[in-house]
């Protein structure tokens, strides 16, 4: 056997480590399912959803739109854009990006950061943030986290206050401040977070942050880390509701179904495995062995 | 935290707006400054999102990588650490429409499709296939495979170095010493290539060439990308610059003078990546551009044994000819300590390999770690790497490689899926072979032996049909024999795979994620547990969807589907034959076995090394590569000038004596020389290398 195929099994193994949104909720959601995807670092390329060239196209066409989104932030020309989404041959993209055309004028306004990210440490590790806009305006000290979300189905604002990502990404922005834009710390009450929704653009949902929520999930955040440390390796239990399962692609090594489900079902907040705490982008020539 | 040197004192209390050189020889301590320098300038205040750590090769950018995730650096944005070529790949995507019209692509309004060093492969055939049967080439035999990738190599180099790629073959011929048939190559050559990007612009495709042309052509001088640029890179720290090219130099010498702080690291003997355009006189030019120079001189890893042999090395292979002077004798005989030689003479390989791994196992057992060894070859065959595997197997200590042992298509899983899908497919009519379905029943069936599945392969398949029947059909006799339980395996496999062929095909790469997903993992199949089976099947869904997504975004291919274009690839070796990712997660203490260049490249010192096959000519002579010219094609050579006989073998001891040099400077303890008198194929062995360390040890034989 090669003995170079083995992997850690607790996080004590893997210090530091790199926490992003969709690690913490997939310990929350699921403990087996992390140690899975972050820990043994298992590819299991299994269907997310079905049917699976429907997932892929939307998967594909969210890309796009998170792409197009940032290079009109950067000043890319409209036309120019406008003509590549037409000759895109995605059904929906043109209607997304007609209505991020309306919301421009809107983040026109202050400062604006697209495709930012920070990170933090916190005990032994780090937490990281990637925000698809933060915008700012400087005479009000205040900021908006952007989130493009382009899934078919919106999730429920309960849900969605639930999530990680609700809570980690003002903490961050708070901790880190935006010291390119002038301020190096913003306080919670200046930030908010907004979910933007391309198909369904006049209902955002936004979530406004405060100095209690901050301490709130300065300690949860602290609580979770611990706790994912503390853990043995028998101790990632799978989850107990199998709704998780449904679009999971570690399905099949739980024995928790065959197929996997139904796209029409897939709620917005589930995330496709495949960040990884080192996310680089190295050309390919570097890895042609001599 | 890491314990300073004085040196690197120095250099860290240097103000930052300061543009500094650092020069020095492997193991002196330069990347340890430049990751503290870059924790300090974050800890001063500077974003992170405004940094960039430019290195030539991913591995070479870890330790900041390390640092940037460990909870010392500081909250804030993020650092950038890129290659050029990813720099330049990043820009071209981002700022895609600015551009693309105006660098000649047929459709500026579709996206770019970035091409993996696998699909630039397959178009490269794609293209030159038909030219092959026209009589191309046909004065050289070489494997069509690296005549494709030394093709894309002229294509790179042309960029790299900045000449316009309708020079290639002028300058090789130019160039050129040898029998005149061999500039009817250099032409061949100059039409594929000229072929190749003309379809390129045609179809929105950029290999590594195009991208760099792109970006220096027409993005880097664009105010909108410049601008950008401009904004994000304030601070530069770029190291192993030696290793970099021409083009990344060109980027940095603009840059310069309008950044805030800037720290270029620049290895001494080094340029070890000159087959992947590496052109360190071009690096050291840059020492102009900044403020200070800074030398750090003493070696903080080796002994000074080491120091003494690389010495006597070098004054053997680069002063000594046969029509100059005797070399001197080592100064020092400190130089003896640091070799091991076998007892006694080996006289086959074999016995070579035997004996490497018993001195491994014994470093081992008296205290070794695993990882503080390297066994490191010229050039790494797969039979070697597995011969070496097995042995330290037997002995039980752990290893890893730079890449696994078997191409992916040779992995068992990966043959398994390949054949599946052929048979899933009876209308791409792709050969299948009785021996390949046995095999491929065996890995996907939980609880089928070897034996049982040649019986039931055979009995089940017809090679004319290139179908499954069904186990129902069988004899009861014989399905007693294989039993039912894998009987129904069986038919849940195959009803799966007949049911798949009665519906609309599907994109091979979804076809093979389903499959996995429904079968093959599932409960009483063969990946269900398989972790190893599950990164490979990744591995190759990856291949097929980069490889699809080409071949769609480049708008199709006619008469064929993608997926049936890629299996016929994948047969002809065009794909899935090397790892161009990595899938092994690391592990940090087990022996490493690498190509030497590819552990110099790795940058991580060890105690001991194995050199092995030392007698072995591969440690001095240049790879053959008839279409292309490391030399002849960099930015230093002079149009015009012949590269003799005599410029190949002084050249060839001097990248011995670099070679030699920077493993010696990357190793604490020991080198162990392994050789045997004969050669793998039973030649016997008089390499440069090995008479080298002889000549050293007459010389100071006679000096006493
Ligand atoms: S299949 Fe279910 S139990 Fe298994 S990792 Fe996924 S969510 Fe957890």
């Amino acid at each position: 056997m090669d003995k170079s195929r083995s992997h850690p099994e607790t996080l004590r193994e893997v210090q530091p480590f790199t926490f992003s949104q969709s690690s913490l909720q997939d310990f929350s959601d699921c403990p087996r399912r992390f140690q899975l995807r972050y820990l043994f670092q298992l590819s299991w390329p299994a269907p997310i959803a079905e049917p699976i060239q429907e997932n892929e196209r939307l998967t594909r066409a969210g890309e796009r739109f998170h792409n197009l989104a940032r290079q009109a932030l950067l000043g890319v020309s409209l036309d120019a854009l406008h003509e590549s989404v037409l000759a895109s041959g995605e059904s929906n993209l043109p209607l997304w990006w007609q209505h991020f055309l309306q919301l421009i004028p809107l983040l026109q306004v202050g400062e604006c950061r697209p495709e930012y990210s920070v990170s933090v440490p916190m005990g032994e590790h780090r937490l990281l943030a990637k925000f698809d806009l933060v915008q700012y305006f400087a005479t009000e000290q205040r900021a908006v986290i952007w989130d493009w979300k382009t899934s078919l189905h919106r999730p429920p604002r309960a849900r969605l206050e639930k999530r990680w990502q609700t809570h980690l990404y003002p903490y961050l922005l708070a901790r880190t401040g935006l010291p390119r834009l002038g301020n190096a710390s913003l306080t919670p009450s200046g930030i908010e977070m907004v979910y933007w929704f391309p198909h369904t653009p006049d209902q955002p949902e936004r979530f406004l942050y405060s100095e209690e929520q901050f301490q709130r999930d300065e300690e949860s955040l602290q609580a979770i880390l611990a706790e994912i440390n503390r853990r043995q390796p028998s101790q990632f239990e799978q989850t107990a509701n199998e709704r998780h399962c449904h679009f999971c692609v570690y399905r099949s090594l739980c024995e928790r179904g065959i197929q996997a489900g139904s796209l029409e079902e897939m709620e917005g907040d589930i995330d496709a495995p495949g960040e990884s705490s080192l996310d680089l982008n190295f050309d390919q020539i570097g890895e042609i062995a001599f | 935290m890491v314990k300073l040197t004085p040196a690197q004192h120095h250099l860290l209390n240097q103000p930052f707006e300061k543009r500094i050189f650092l020069e020095g020889p492997a193991g002196s301590g330069k990347t340890t400054v430049g990751v503290v320098r870059m924790l300090q300038l974050l800890h001063a205040g500077v974003p992170g999102d405004q940094m960039l750590v430019l290195v030539p090769q991913r591995a070479l950018g870890i330790p900041y990588l390390r640092a940037l995730a460990s909870p010392e650096a500081p909250p804030g944005g993020q650092v950038s650490v890129l290659t050029a070529g990813g720099l330049a790949r990043r820009m071209v995507d981002l700022f895609w429409p600015l551009i693309a019209r105006q660098a000649g692509f047929a459709h500026p309004e579709r996206p770019p499709v970035f091409l993996t060093l696998e699909t630039a492969q397959y178009y490269m055939a794609h293209l030159v296939r038909p030219l092959l049967e026209e009589g191309f080439f046909e004065s050289i035999s070489i494997d069509r495979n690296r005549l494709y990738s030394q093709i894309l190599d002229n294509l790179n180099k042309a960029a790299l170095t900045g000449f316009p790629i309708e020079e290639i073959s002028e300058r090789l011929s130019a160039a050129w010493n040898g029998e005149s048939s061999q500039r009817r190559v250099f032409a061949d050559a100059q039409h594929c290539a000229m072929l190749f990007r003309r379809y390129c612009l045609e179809h929105n495709l950029l290999d590594f060439s195009l991208q760099v042309e792109v970006f220096r052509n027409f993005l880097h001088p664009s105010f909108l990308c410049r601008a950008y640029l401009h904004d994000s890179v304030r601070h530069l720290i770029a190291d192993n610059i030696e290793e970099d090219t021409p083009f990344a130099h060109d980027i940095l010498r603009e840059w310069l003078p309008e950044l805030d702080s800037a720290l270029l690291i620049f290895d001494q003997d080094a340029g070890y990546r000159r087959f992947l355009g590496a052109d360190p006189e071009s690096a050291i030019r840059l020492a102009a551009a900044c403020h200070e120079t800074l030398l750090f001189t003493n070696s903080l890893v080796t002994r000074p044994g080491m120091e003494t042999l690389g010495e006597a090395l070098g004054n053997v292979l680069l002063i000594y000819s046969p029509h100059h002077s005797q070399p001197t004798p080592p100064q020092k005989n400190d130089w003896k300590e640091i070799l091991n030689f076998p007892p006694q003479s080996l006289r086959f390989y074999p016995q070579m390999l035997d004996w490497v791994a018993d001195e491994v196992a014994r470093l081992v057992e008296s205290g070794t770690r695993p990882g503080e060894i390297a066994i490191l070859a010229p050039i790494l065959s797969d039979a070697l790497r597995f011969s070496l595997a097995n042995r330290l197997d037997v002995r039980g200590i752990p290893y890893r490689s730079h890449r696994p042992s078997r191409s992916l298509a040779d992995e068992p899983a990966a043959r398994c899926l390949l054949t599946l899908a052929r048979l899933a497919h009876p209308k791409w009519n792709q050969p299948i072979e009785p021996e390949e379905v046995i095999h491929a029943l065996f890995i996907a069936i939980d609880g089928l032996d070897l034996v049982r599945a040649r019986l039931l392969g055979s009995i089940v398949f017809r090679k004319h049909s290139r179908q499954l029947s069904s186990f129902t059909q069988i004899k009861p006799e014989m399905q007693e024999r294989i039993t039912y339980s894998v009987g129904n395996r069986y038919e849940t496999l195959r009803t799966w795979l007949s049911d798949y062929a009665a519906q609309p095909e599907m994109e091979l790469d979804l076809f093979f994620s389903r499959l996995f997903g429904e079968v093959l993992s599932q409960p009483g199949f063969g990946f269900h547990t398989d972790l190893d089976a599950g990164r490979v099947t990744a591995n190759l869904i990856e291949s097929a969807q980069k490889f699809r997504q080409a071949v769609e975004n480049a708008g199709g291919m006619e008469g064929t589907s993608p997926g049936c274009e890629y299996l016929a690839m994948v047969r002809d070796g065009v794909i899935a034959s090397t790892y161009v990712s990595s899938w092994q997660p690391p592990v940090e203490d087990a022996v490493f076995i690498a190509p030497a260049y590819t552990f110099l490249l790795y940058n991580r010192p060890v105690e001991h090394q194995f050199w092995l096959d030392a007698g072995s000519n591969a440690w001095f002579e240049r790879l053959y590569q008839p279409l292309t010219h490391p030399y002849v094609l960099s930015r230093g050579w002079e149009p015009g000038r012949l590269w003799t006989a005599a410029e190949e073998y002084q050249t060839n001891r001097e990248t011995l004596f670099r070679l030699t040099l920077g493993l010696l400077r990357r190793c604490r303890e020991k080198v162990h020389l392994a050789f045997s008198e004969l050669s793998e194929g039973g030649f016997e062995q008089r390499g440069m290398l090995l008479r080298s360390i002889y000549q050293i040890q007459i010389q100071e034989t006679r000096h006493g």
